[in-house]
């Protein structure tokens, strides 16, 4: 059957009519494959929530029975361990359930947008399978350890290699195609979100995943220390801005008018909310690393565009709200409404604290607390998934042409999603609030209040109770989403009906309204010019020409992020050298490798800030110059653990061999997962040697370490000394061959260079006169690498 | 000498903040011009655009 919807625009009335038909069986890929990995993302959730209180209910204890003793299982197996799924859940969150919910509204959005189906419906099918492969592949190697260790950035580099592929081949052509051949001049406002979308994230990706492969799972960033650091939040914080904020606006500025069938509230301010997001966002990432090693001006520019931000995200907010006005008595019966206004809520909740917490004071004691993860809650659970829900609801008719199977269970779900994202997000503030003020809490006589920092950990452990409950009525709610999702998939018609659209093509020979006379009298010519370019109808024109628009908007990024990222690179009294920082030994590098694959940064920093709580819990607080050779750096964001930083030397190889196999033998309390499996698995020492190549192609000074063999030989020769220190000190035999050693080679040099003379010799006592010329011969200066 | 030396004896800490006044100057330029009186047709127009796709559906409510 065939219907025909005629319309016609205003300014092309004499241009033939174009017959067309939207392609909706894309948009239902997406939103299937938002639903399935949205309720895989939360589940990952679900997981490492219990993680983190499954060890101390494993441990408890009725009548000499253990009734929870097999939950150990999720902290004792290696790949179902905390640190394996942390960025499992968050690529899933973002890329996968966020990710495909963008397209799927991105598809629906632009044809009907444009007046125009997608351009090719070969590339949008690429576009789909493609990233559903790079999904799968996320999924298969985080949990086996192979990670880059970037945080919100952890897939190796031949997926990363896919995902510009995808991305920008598929993806980026089809939308800008069907852009250039749409039959509306105006690009509405939600375009444009989606064009910044698109141009910035793939700036972000590339800047920031640059590195050199050593082997086909491993690869090394370019950048080390604070400039890794720098990048990589340069990145995360964008791609917040630019993969979680602007497609969701643009999401919200045509999905809100639809739902609440109104045009939205003002266009005007979402064009300033627009505009302000391209040139002050960009400019706000290193409020992230703030008492970092970063310099100081770097972070309070941060600072100072952070809290300009607020104003538009407010103006934003309102504008969503005030789109229902008139249609507030809907919201109370219609649930796609209902999720909307509590996800707009929540963004203008989430942007209030983003840039409070982007004041240094309020930041010092934010900083790697559970705080962070109750901010990135509200924003992700609230804005981007109530969001996303609320599309999917008012879509799902539309695309299977049917009835939604059922209004109460979506308002059902909307509830449990509602009060399952308080009970996650309030307990989790007070368990930041409070471990903040525990780590800081001195004691009369001048020492801290809490010198143990499982203290601290223990505080948290009811409000993660809370938390596990609040994850799971928020997985509940979507398991009905994909019941009522899959009954309404069911009732769909045997043959979906194809409307057939009319719209005349846009004339070539389009000419603008002239722009306006200058207002001067009696000045040069250039005055003139310089007023009717102040009266501002470049804007207009920019507002219809996607690539002109688009040329504009990386311009902005580009230049914001140069002015940001130049002079942290370039100007040596940025990161000046330390002359006792030597690079790793070859089995440190091992053993830092192990520290990546294992994700011991999402539970522990390597980063002490100048702040008197730290100094004195940790040690000398960190300088630049120490990381020099950190590719990439391991400064992590979260304290579930405490600050390594300094770790070196604190406890014995015997200590730390015992804490890795089972840290409640040493530390009742602990909630830190079990590592057993490195004291079985071996080392590949041989491996060892490509990896020492690619840092010292990287400029790290590795001397005679890089002759084909040696660095093996080196390894070999530390590992026969550790594990001998080993056995005298009370502990295991035979561990020389077996990864462990290599971990606590690593831990054990952690921030010791600091304290030793210039001209120490790394290899010392295990390889005697050999080692001596390598650090004659290279291994000297701490320069390099930048 | 390496290109960091040459690029520290610049000065360049003084460019961000340059840039920044560009980069707000230009934004309130464009704020200016969304915000002037003659274009309210011109918005009231762009506004509707969601909702005249001409996609009907009779049929969007359930149970
Ligand atoms: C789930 C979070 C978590 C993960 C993942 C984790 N840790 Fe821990 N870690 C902790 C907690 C909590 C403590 C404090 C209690 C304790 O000492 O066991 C701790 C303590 C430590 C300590 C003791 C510091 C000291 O001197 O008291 C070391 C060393 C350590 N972790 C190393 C690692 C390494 C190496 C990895 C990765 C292989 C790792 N941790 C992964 C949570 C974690």
């Amino acid at each position: 059957m065939t219907a025909i919807a005629a319309r016609h625009t205003s300014t092309a009335s004499a241009a033939p009519m174009e017959r067309f038909v939207y392609d909706d069986s894309i948009v239902r890929k997406f939103l299937t494959a938002t639903m399935v990995w949205g309720v895989v993302a939360f589940l990952a959730g679900l997981i490492i929530a219990l993680e983190l209180v499954a060890p101390r209910a494993a441990a408890w204890e009725v009548n000499g029975v253990r009734p929870f003793a097999w939950l150990a299982v999720i902290f004792e197996t290696s790949w179902l361990n905390f640190g394996r799924l942390r960025p499992l859940h968050t690529n899933a969150a973002i890329f996968a359930f966020a990710g495909n919910g963008i397209f799927a509204a991105v598809y629906y959005s632009t044809q009907r947008l444009c007046k125009a189906r997608m351009w090719s419906d070969t590339l949008g099918r690429l576009h789909f399978w493609g990233w559903q492969l790079i999904i799968v592949c996320a999924a298969l190697t985080l949990p086996l350890g192979i990670t880059s260790g970037k945080e919100y950035a952890e897939l190796e580099w031949p997926i990363d290699l896919m995902i510009a592929v995808v991305w920008l081949g598929f993806f980026g052509v089809n939308f800008f195609q069907t852009l250039r051949h749409r039959r509306e001049r105006h690009m509405y406002v939600a375009l444009w979100f989606y064009i910044a979308t698109i141009a910035t994230v793939t700036v972000l990706h590339v800047g920031n995943s640059l590195a050199i492969p050593a082997g086909l799972f491993k690869s090394y960033s370019v950048y080390a220390g604070v400039q890794d650091a720098f990048m990589q939040w340069w990145y995360g914080h964008n791609a917040v801005a630019f993969f979680l904020t602007t497609p969701f606006l643009g999401l919200m500025y045509y999905f809100m008018p639809k739902a609440a069938e109104r045009p939205v509230y003002s266009y005007r301010l979402s064009i300033i909310h627009f505009w302000s997001l391209v040139f002050i966002y960009i400019w706000a990432g290193p409020h992230h690393l703030h008492y970092t090693a970063l310099p100081a001006w770097a972070s309070s520019l941060g600072m100072l565009f952070s809290l300009m931000l607020w104003m538009p995200s407010w103006g934003g907010m309102i504008n969503g709200l005030l789109t229902l006005r008139g249609a507030w008595n809907k919201v109370t019966t219609d649930p796609v409404l209902k999720f909307f206004v509590v996800g707009v809520t929540f963004y203008g909740m989430s942007t209030f604290e983003g840039p409070m917490l982007s004041i240094k004071s309020v930041n010092a004691l934010s900083h790697y607390t559970d705080w962070t993860i109750a901010h990135v809650h509200g924003g992700a659970l609230g804005w981007n998934g109530l969001l996303t829900f609320g599309m999917m609801y008012w879509l799902l008719p539309r695309i299977f042409q049917t009835k939604l199977y059922s209004t109460r269970l979506a308002t059902t779900h909307f509830w449990l999603a509602t009060v399952g994202i308080l009970l996650y997000v309030i307990p989790i503030y007070v368990a930041g609030l409070t471990q903040g003020l525990m780590w800081r809490a001195f004691d009369q006589s001048g020492n801290l209040q809490y010198p143990d920092f499982v203290e601290t950990v223990n505080a948290l452990i009811p409000m993660y109770w809370v938390r596990v409950i609040g994850g799971t009525l928020y997985v509940g709610g979507s398991l009905l989403a994909a019941f009522n999702y899959f009954k309404t998939w069911q009732s769909r018609p045997a043959k979906y009906e194809e409307v057939v659209h009319e719209a005349p093509a846009l004339s070539r020979t389009y000419v603008d309204p002239p722009p306006p006379p200058s207002r001067l009298s009696g000045v040069v010519g250039i005055g003139h010019k310089g007023d009717v370019w102040l009266q501002g109808a470049w804007h207009r024109v920019w507002e219809r020409l996607p690539v002109k628009f688009t040329v504009w908007v990386v311009i902005a990024v580009l230049v914001a992020s140069a002015f940001e990222i130049i002079p942290t690179f370039l100007i040596r009294s940025n990161v000046p050298s330390i002359a006792s920082v030597k690079p790793y030994t070859p089995l440190e590098l091992a053993g830092r490798e192990i520290y990546i694959a294992e994700g011991c940064y999402t539970c522990h920093s390597q980063m002490i800030r100048p702040i008197w709580a730290e100094t004195k819990r940790y040690g000398e607080y960190s300088k630049p110059g120490e990381f020099v050779y950190d590719h990439p750096f391991q400064w992590g964001s979260r304290r579930i653990g405490p600050d390594l930083a300094r770790e070196g030397g604190k406890q014995s190889h015997d200590w730390h061999v015992r804490h890795m196999e089972n840290p409640r033998q040493l530390v009742a309390q602990s909630i830190m997962p079990g590592y057993a499996h490195l004291l079985r698995e071996k080392l590949d020492f041989e491996a060892i040697q490509r990896r020492v190549g690619v840092m010292a192609m990287l400029g790290v000074p590795y001397g005679e370490a890089v002759k084909p063999g040696r660095a093996a030989e080196l390894a070999r020769a530390q590992a026969a000394k550790i594990a001998t220190e080993l056995v005298t000190q009370g502990g295991y035999p035979d561990m020389a061959d077996k990864k462990i050693i290599a971990l606590v080679a690593y831990l054990q040099r952690l921030g010791t260079d600091l304290s030793k003379p210039d001209d120490w010799n790394p290899y010392e006592g295990f390889d005697g006169k050999k080692a001596a010329d390598a650090t004659a011969s290279g291994a000297t200066g701490g320069a390099g690498g930048n | 000498m390496r290109l960091s030396d040459i690029m520290s004896q610049m000065g360049l800490t003084v460019w961000p903040e340059a840039a920044l006044v560009i980069f707000a100057g230009v934004f309130v330029l464009i704020v200016r011009r969304v915000l002037s009186r003659d274009r309210a047709a011109e918005m009231a127009s762009a506004a509707r655009l969601p909702l005249e796709d001409g996609t009907a559906c009779e049929k969007e409510t359930g149970r």
